[in-house]
């Protein structure tokens, strides 16, 4: 799962980096467009002020050439009288009002050239009034020569005045267009350079965006694949494990299973619409409570909990199922339940098994209950009236009865004594295994009092002497580890040397269970070790196991009467507590029990 | 005790046991009248009768057909009549169940059946001279079960 989540944070977090390119390709694309647009206007200004430039000296040349009509047209009408040359001169003044006009409007947004052109019409006025006295001077008969050429001289001043500032109005008007052109190309020197570079800036990041796309791309792919992959095998183990998934989209209320939810219930994969109520359809009559209740548990209390319900397959067989569901919540906000579905009918039916096992070990445990109680009672009620009997018989044929019959009749008590402890061990034995365990925080030292009391016939007949090292206070079944004292302890004044009185050293040490080799353990655990050793007959330590087993004695019992349970009793009561005990022993020397109890 | 005789009640379905008992009484050198019956049923029977002279001390055994030890304590520790006679259970075992059971039930004393005759006579005796009084206000489950 993590190699996909992780490429798929990867393409989340390239996602708002593309987004990023986008936004910088749009801004740099409107830049551009922007300033193409300036530019083409800037194009347009400089092509109209050319052509503003050229019309300006078109109308100024042609008033020139209107005013020189005129003038020619007088002087051919005074050399040749004749009046068809009068015809351009009329029509002259006509056409330079018209010209006049047209360069107003021409020099509308200029105060100078506007001045420049009142100057002039003011010149070709003085010029066309000077014509007119040409023209009255030359009309009388004689003609004053003298008058006519100081006339036309001043008519030639005129015209050179006019000619002066035609060229100064068509040299400023270059001089404005020069102007204009030098500030156009000013403004544009730099948007070829400005805007070559940022289409190569644009080209990098598209190059970069399509290495970036293609990358996700990629990454996606090998994603999907792995999910391919993981999916198969998501079905692969539901199968095998007998385990079903589900969606179900709160929003649009579509409900998703997987294919062996559909196996599960005994139908083809995929081969109806699953819902709500077609899910329920399937649940046995009796638990579609639960199944409705797990759902209100987990929309509206925001809990999860396990269910367990039936479900009546499509061929109708019962099947036991565990439910679990979680509610999730994606990174759109929108809730999905998702749920896994277990069919655990094989444990529901290992379960019932249990139980009816566990039924009937508590009857078979009923059974040896009684056992103990006939055994306690029954068996020793006719053993001990045997042993009466054999004392009144004791007491009143004393004098009657041969040495012989005295003892077979000993005999006869011995056997009965050893049946009746044989009896009465066996019962312990037993209690020690079935015994309610009830561990209470008990003094050692109490424990081991305790048991001095219960042997204290037998110290005091051997002479026993029992020495002993501060015992810890420690969870234990009380009544048990008394016994353990008194078995122990018991044993050692049994099997004590004739002549030699027992002496006993109990000893404790608090210790760790790796560190006491014959524990075979690597347990890091904390015991107290309490040692009890004696310095009685011993054994030979091949038999330190085998003398914990049931019935196993040393002994015949000719010498030392014995059942051969009593430490069988206490390996039992040291496993009640989760501990060891070991025994070491030295023919002759004596023997040494280790009692191994958690601390 | 010196003058007046004890009157003692055994209940036990073991004819040998009665006849140990009594025959323990006999040798014991205190005046004691011994009556016995055979089971529960007959001791409520025999408590009942009319002009019936209720014991000093009744030794009950445990384990009876009809009717069981346990049930005649608890019947006779609840009626008036009867709640001032001392109990001792008589009983061949001495489970620890048994003890506490009839503990809690009122019983006075807990004896185990000896398997000798002199220890029962010893234990007998010992029984029947309990200062009762003194007894029951210090009994407690350690001196409940009387042992030689």
């Amino acid at each position: 799962m993590e190699p996909i989540k992780m490429n798929l944070i990867k393409i989340f977090t390239s996602t708002f980096l593309l987004k990023g390119i986008f936004a910088i390709s749009l801004f740099i694309l409107i830049l551009i467009s922007g300033i193409s647009y300036k530019h083409t206007l800037s194009l347009a200004d400089s092509t109209e002020s050319v052509v503003h430039t050229y019309k300006v000296n078109i109308q100024l040349e042609q008033l020139l050439s209107f005013v020189k009509d005129a003038e020619i047209g007088q002087r051919g009408f005074i050399i040749t009288r004749d009046s068809s040359f009068l015809q351009p001169y009329n029509a002259a003044y006509v056409n330079v009002l018209i010209s006049f006009a047209e360069l107003n409007k021409l020099a509308a947004n200029n105060i100078q050239q506007q001045n420049n052109l009142e100057s002039l019409h003011q010149l070709i006025d003085s010029r066309f009034s000077n014509l007119e006295t040409t023209f009255r001077v030359s009309a009388q008969i004689p003609v004053d020569k003298s008058l006519l050429k100081a006339s036309m001289l001043n008519g030639k001043i005129f015209m050179d005045k006019i000619r002066f500032q035609v060229s100064k109005m068509i040299e400023l008007d270059m001089a404005y267009l020069n102007e204009r052109q030098a500030k156009y190309d000013h403004e544009i020197s730099f948007t070829p350079l400005f805007t070559l570079l940022l289409m190569l800036f644009a080209l990098f990041i598209f190059i970069f965006s399509y290495w970036e796309i293609n990358k996700d791309l990629n990454i996606l792919k090998i994603t999907n694949a792995n999910l391919l992959i993981k999916t198969e095998s998501m079905s692969h183990a539901e199968e095998i494990g007998g385990i079903s998934s589900w969606q179900w989209n709160l929003e649009s209320n579509k409900l998703i299973f997987s294919d062996n939810q559909y196996l599960l219930l005994g139908c083809e994969p995929q081969s109806f619409e699953p819902t709500i109520e077609k899910f329920l359809e399937f649940v046995h009559p009796k638990d579609k409570h639960l199944v409705i209740d797990g759902e209100i548990q987990v929309l509206e209390n925001n809990k999860y909990p396990t269910s367990f319900f039936r479900i009546i397959r499509k061929d109708g067989e019962v099947r036991h199922f565990k439910s679990l569901s979680k509610l999730i919540t994606d990174i759109n906000d929108k809730k999905t339940l998702i749920g896994i579905n277990f069919d655990v009918t094989e444990q529901h039916k290992t379960t019932l098994a249990l139980e009816e096992r566990n039924k009937e070990l508590e009857q078979s445990n009923k059974e040896l209950a009684s056992f103990n109680h006939v055994a306690s009672h029954d068996l020793q009620e006719p053993l001990r009236i045997i042993q009466i009997y054999i004392s009144r018989l004791i007491e009143k044929e004393d004098t009657t009865m041969t040495d012989k019959g005295k003892e077979y009749l000993d005999k006869i008590k011995m056997s009965v004594t050893r049946m009746r402890t044989l009896i009465e061990d066996l019962l312990l034995f037993s209690r020690t295994n079935k015994i309610e365990k009830v561990f209470e925080k008990t003094n050692l030292n109490l424990l081991l009092e305790n048991s001095k009391l219960d042997l204290a016939g037998a110290i005091e007949e051997k002479n026993a002497v029992i020495y002993s090292e501060e015992l810890p206070t420690i969870n234990v079944i009380p009544f048990q580890i008394q016994q353990l004292f008194t078995n122990i302890i018991g044993n050692s004044i049994k099997y004590s040397k004739t002549n030699i009185a027992p002496c006993i050293k109990i000893s404790c040490e608090k210790i760790v269970a790796k560190d006491q080799p014959e524990l075979k353990t690597k347990s890091t655990k904390k015991y107290f070790k309490i040692s009890i050793s004696d310095n009685g007959l011993g054994f030979e330590q091949q038999y330190a196991e085998s003398i914990f087993i049931l019935f196993q004695r040393l002994h015949n019992d000719k010498e030392y009467i014995g059942t051969g349970i009593g430490l069988s009793i206490c390996k039992k009561i040291v496993e009640n507590h989760s501990g060891f005990i070991i025994s070491q022993g030295e023919l002759n020397i004596g023997a040494t029990f280790s009692v191994f109890l958690p601390s | 005790m010196q003058n007046a005789p004890i009157h003692i009640l055994l209940a036990d379905d073991d004819e040998d046991d009665r006849l140990f008992f009594t025959e323990a009484f006999e040798e014991i050198k205190i005046k004691t009248i011994v009556n016995t019956v055979i089971d529960g049923v007959e001791l409520i029977k025999y408590l009942l009768l009319p002009d019936v002279t209720l014991p000093h001390v009744l030794f009950l055994d445990l384990n009876m057909p009809r009717k069981g030890g346990l049930d005649c304590l608890i019947e006779i520790k609840s009626d008036n009549r009867f709640k001032d006679i001392a109990v001792a259970i008589y009983s061949t075992s001495a489970s620890n169940e048994d003890i506490e059971e009839t503990f809690i039930k009122g019983a006075n004393v807990y004896i185990k059946k000896p398997s000798d005759f002199n220890s029962l006579k010893k234990i007998l005796s010992e029984v029947i001279t309990i200062n009762w009084q003194h007894h029951t206000s210090s009994l407690n489950k350690d001196n409940f079960l009387l042992t030689l």
